[in-house]
């Protein structure tokens, strides 16, 4: 069968800022490239707990000659968490994946915003890079907003750098870059952008995001959001990591984060 | 046995006839489609699809699942596409492979459970039903058919009454006599009892002080609940003739080979899809495994061979 679940090397496992961790594995080459929002599904090889794997989404992905290497950028926020950032370098893991639906790329559009709140920075870091890389967008096309509570929260930032020429950081506290809400930022400058030529991508709390939601309701920007929640398959056969949305009629229906998402379209989600 | 002879791994439940005793337990393996890329459907013994209902379900509010010490607690209401889309969309792709396919129905009256087993009656490709008396996270029907003997035995009768395929009823656990509840739906007809639906279980945020789950319970499954399975098979084999499927926290085929000694002619395998999509195919692997190891020629000779 073409689908397995991988073993994974840990090459390296660190600690990158308080609570942040930055976690790079090994795989066989025969490992599919992860296209940017998607996401894997890891555990601790041969453990029984945590029972069940935890999804984290691509950061990145390089093919050498003799193996392949993605990188994992993850906030301890719970038990399993917790537990693999006890993992040392040659550490095995199991890897399931890469999952879900990518992120929709539009080559014609003219301009690209990324809005990402904390964490939400790894998935939007790894489609900054295959834009420039694979679909030639410039740099100057490209504007990132990044936020986060507080500075130790902003992350990823050397990377962006490298990436997007046009980076705004903004802090709840003020304690790096701007005093904002990063969606607040974002609407001061929305006259830049215009809904036709535009698409814009989002990554962080569900907070943020049902902000960004209101904001946009009454314009037409194409807004894609990658969205978090706990699984336990990640193959769309539990149906456990549910989210409301509207359907083609307006109904509520539930849809799977893991396999119709984790991205969506953000006027399609009901957020609370 | 010689190195090229294969264990005989066939088993009869009544007039199904399953190529090996492995099948999948309904809720956890979708329609069969969704671990087509990772287990070659053939070699199951069964697929025991997602529960069936008259009309589609919505299903219940996230979140909807949380881990657990050895298992997980989920409550998705039922969420599927209705017995007539499932007949339509899901059957013909299942019919290209050659594995029976177990289409588990659920109703919130007698009358609906009636209206989805006629259906799949005359649907081609369907060669059993079994009866979902036993979820413990829909406000209708489901657990409350499975813990009354009378109402249970109600069910299975309406049931037969509308279909030639054999019939299964699911037992729930959360009743104070098992075996009396298999001794019920067996006299009403029952063709074989499969056991146990999950367990109703709670967890609490202690941040928010508030239940994990949107709908405060859930049903737990997983390796935690194998123990009390294992009691539950072996108080309902000892009570009924009918033959029994054993379901509860199989991750391997030792696992599985526990329920086949105690009397199990068949196992279902749930929650290991979830951490190893590969759980059924390494079942069946291993089973033939350690029959070849132990000279057994046969499955059969493994099923109800308990010393107490």
């Amino acid at each position: 069968m073409k689908k397995n679940i991988y073993i994974g090397e840990i090459l390296k496992n660190e600690e990158i800022q308080n609570d942040y961790f930055l976690m790079k594995v090994a795989l066989n080459n025969s490992f599919a490239e992860p296209q940017p929002g998607q996401f894997v599904m890891i555990r601790i090889a041969g453990l029984s707990e945590p029972f069940l794997g935890r999804p984290i989404s691509v950061y990145s992905f390089s093919r050498g000659k003799s193996f392949c290497t993605m990188e994992l950028l993850y906030r301890v926020v719970g038990r399993g968490t917790k537990i693999m950032a006890g993992l040392i370098k040659n550490s095995q893991v199991e890897i399931h994946g890469p999952l879900g639906t990518p992120f929709a790329i539009f080559p014609a559009k003219e301009k690209i915003v990324f809005i990402a709140g904390g964490i939400g920075v790894a998935p939007l870091s790894l489609l900054a890079h295959h834009l420039c890389k694979n679909v030639c967008y410039d740099k100057s096309q490209m504007t990132f907003y990044l936020g986060a509570q507080t500075a130790e929260a902003i992350i990823g930032l050397d990377r962006l750098k490298k990436l997007c020429y046009d980076i705004h950081i903004y802090t709840d506290d003020g304690t790096l870059g701007g005093k904002s809400l990063v969606t607040q930022a974002f609407q001061k400058d929305i006259k830049k952008y215009q809904p036709e030529n535009t698409v814009i991508y989002a990554c962080g709390p569900n907070g943020m995001l049902s902000v960004l939601a209101k904001m946009l309701k009454s314009k037409k920007y194409n807004c894609q959001v990658s969205l978090e929640e706990r699984m336990a398959c990640g193959t769309g056969a539990c149906m456990g990591c549910a989210v409301a949305i509207r359907d083609n009629n307006g109904a509520l229906a539930y849809k799977r984060v893991c396999s119709d998402g984790p991205v969506f379209n953000l006027q399609e989600v009901i957020w609370e | 046995m010689k190195a090229n002879e294969f264990p005989q791994m066939a088993v009869q439940l009544g007039k199904l006839k399953l190529k090996n005793p492995v099948m999948t337990a309904s809720g956890t393996f979708g329609y069969g489609e969704e671990y087509a890329e990772y287990v070659d459907l053939n070699r199951l013994g069964a697929i025991v699809v997602k529960g069936l209902s008259l009309k589609p379900r919505l299903g219940n509010p996230p979140p909807r699942i949380m881990e657990t010490a050895s298992g997980m607690l989920n409550a998705v209401g039922l969420q599927n596409i209705g017995v007539d889309a499932f007949i339509a969309e899901k059957l013909p792709y299942l019919r290209k492979y050659d594995v029976a396919v177990i289409a588990n129905i659920y109703g919130e009256t007698y009358a609906e459970y009636q209206k989805v087993a006629r259906k799949l009656n005359s649907a081609k490709g369907v060669h059993a039903l079994e009866v979902n008396v036993s979820c413990p996270n829909v406000k209708k029907g489901g657990l409350s058919f499975g813990s009354d003997p009378k109402i249970a035995a109600e069910v299975t009768r309406k049931v037969k009454e509308e279909t030639d395929l054999p019939v299964i009823v699911k037992l729930t656990p959360n009743v104070t006599d098992i075996a009396l509840i298999a001794a019920a739906v067996e006299k009403a007809g029952a063709d074989a009892i499969s056991l146990i639906n999950t367990l109703t279980g709670m967890s609490v945020d202690i941040k928010k002080r508030a239940p994990h789950l949107k709908n405060i319970t859930g049903g737990l499954s997983g390796p935690a609940i194998k123990p009390i399975a294992l009691r539950m098979v072996w108080q309902v084999v000892k009570r009924v003739s009918i033959p029994v499927i054993g379901i509860g926290g199989i991750m391997n085929a030792e696992d599985a080979l526990e329920f086949l000694i105690l009397g199990a002619k068949a196992v279902q395998i749930g929650t290991a899809n979830f951490i190893n999509p590969h759980a059924t195919l390494d079942v069946i692997d291993g089973i033939k495994n350690y029959l070849f190891d132990n000279q057994i020629k046969d499955i059969n000779e493994i099923i109800c061979t308990f010393k107490s």
